[in-house]
């Protein structure tokens, strides 16, 4: 009877435990039933998110300011005429540019910048680059032509040290075509080439030259291309050389057998010399367009001119990158001295420098505050017989830029 | 004096050579000291030959391949430079 007894309380009991469990067990479930729910909300979260090997994004850059000029032309026997300007906007220049990169997969690249100079709407590159293999890029369409190092790395706002840009870097611009480049290791050291076939420059009728455009002026193409050499191993110094040659005649003109050939050198040298770093830069251009006849102008005779321009700057900036002080560490002061010639005896020729001197204080890596004062001095080569004009101009400027690139 | 100009075929036939060359020295190898370079030690070298040196927090993952792309065919890196610099930004 007894054992009947603790039968009866060890079922009793195990039913008391059941009835305890229960509950807990069913609130375990519920909290089970919502961890999952949540995980296959987080992995739709992820699944939305998942980086495929497309991707577009927008960057860009932003440049405005303001500038105080004063202009002095003396003419030849008069007395100088002063002309001042202050102007916001015109902080050579105002600029916005967003860069759209649409990366349609690891091979491919799309690359659109827009750009609103504050009087027009235009285009500074729109091309499309495959990355076909190990140092081999092939790109098609609007680009900016390979020479030298300025118009393509230097002249954005937020990465030149110097408000304006050195006079004479114009040419050859952007252009229409095909490319190739690429960078290859060479022992310690590193070369690399970028080459391209474009439509070309255009001879006008006055010995300047311009991009073709979209609808190139004859069937002759241009081809273009820089070569450089890093020769130690920590990439501080880069020389580089460019050359050019361009069919530049329209089509049946009298400028049919004109030719433009444009040959380049460039230095690039950034080393840390605790606690300042140094940064070097330069660049030469040379323009040559071969020897024709340009019509008169105001019923003159026609005439012609050696139509050779050359080009070239050589800048230097310090930055105590290495002070312990933050404000001092993002000051850099910056100078740039630049020539620029152009044929004596066209109605465009000049001898002209420029001293450019520089503080800049950076914000943040891609942003600054520059303050430039320039000194610009050109003397007239003009040919009056054909409607140039002799003189000299001098201008004073002083900048307040700001630039960031976003 | 008439100026000798170089005509264009001439253009053509020297980038069909330079095509030669590229393929020719595209087979150096680098050597052991450059191999061994890290993506931050490259980044420090290559991104200030032309401005300062990039946060790597400014921009996501995704967006330093597409940048590191773009700057590939700015600055002409390497394809090894390019890819450590972009996996040092996005650490």
């Amino acid at each position: 009877m007894k054992r009947f007894h603790n039968l009866v309380y060890a079922v009793l009991g195990l039913c008391g435990l059941l009835a305890a469990a229960n509950p807990a067990r069913a609130q375990q479930t519920a909290a089970d039933s919502s961890v999952l729910d949540r995980l296959t909300a987080l992995e739709q979260q992820v699944a939305d998110q998942k980086p495929g090997d497309s991707h577009f994004m927008v960057a860009g850059l932003t440049t405005f300011g303001f500038v105080s000029n004063k202009t002095t032309f003396t003419a030849p026997g008069a007395p100088g005429q002063i002309m001042r300007t202050n102007s916001f906007g015109d902080a050579d220049h105002y600029e916005l540019s967003p860069m759209l990169l649409w990366r349609h997969s690891n091979n491919l690249l799309v690359e659109f910048e827009p750009s609103f100079d504050g009087n027009t709407l235009g285009v500074n590159w729109a091309n499309v680059t495959y990355f076909a293999a190990p140092g081999l890029q092939i790109r098609g369409g609007y680009f900016v032509v390979p020479f030298g190092i300025y118009n393509k790395r230097l002249a954005a706002g937020w990465i030149d040290k110097l408000a304006g840009d050195p006079n004479g870097f114009d040419m050859p611009g952007t252009d229409f075509g095909i490319g190739l480049s690429g960078g290859f290791p060479l022992g310690d050291m590193k070369w690399s080439y970028d080459v391209s076939l474009t439509n070309g420059l255009q001879l006008l009728p006055d010995g300047e030259l311009q991009n073709a455009g979209i609808v190139d002026n004859n069937k002759g193409k241009m081809v273009s291309g820089r070569f450089s050499l890093l020769p130690f191993s920590n990439s501080c110094l880069e020389i580089g050389v460019s050359a050019l040659h361009s069919n530049a005649g329209d089509a049946g003109s009298n400028f049919t057998s004109a030719n433009v050939n444009m040959y380049g050198a460039d230095i690039n040298f950034v080393k840390s010399l605790d606690p300042i770093l140094v940064n070097i830069k330069g660049q030469y251009n040379r323009i040559e367009v071969s020897r024709q006849t340009y019509p008169g102008q105001n019923d003159a005779p026609d005439y012609s001119f050696s139509n050779v321009s050359s080009a070239a700057f050589a800048q230097v900036s310090l930055r105590p990158t290495g002070a312990d002080d933050k404000f001092l560490k993002n000051i850099e002061i910056a100078y740039r001295y630049s020539s620029y010639n152009t044929p004596a005896n066209s109605t465009w020729g000049a001898n002209s420098h420029q001293n450019d001197f520089g503080v800049d204080y950076w914000l943040n890596w891609r942003t600054v505050l520059k303050c430039t004062y320039s000194l610009s001095h050109a003397v007239s080569t003009a040919n009056a017989d054909q409607g140039g004009t002799l003189g000299i101009t001098d201008v004073n400027a002083i900048y307040l830029q700001f630039s960031v690139e976003f | 004096m008439k100026r000798k100009i170089i005509p264009a075929k001439m253009w053509i036939t020297m980038t069909g050579v330079f095509t030669v060359l590229l393929i020719v020295f595209g087979s150096c190898a680098e050597n052991q000291k450059i191999a061994a370079k890290s993506g931050a030690q490259l980044w420090a070298e290559n991104c200030q030959r032309c401005h300062n040196t990039p946060s790597p927090a400014s921009f996501s993952h995704s967006q330093w391949v597409t940048i590191g792309m773009h700057m590939q065919t700015r600055a002409q890196l390497t394809d090894k430079e390019r890819d450590k610099i972009v996996a040092f930004l996005q650490q």
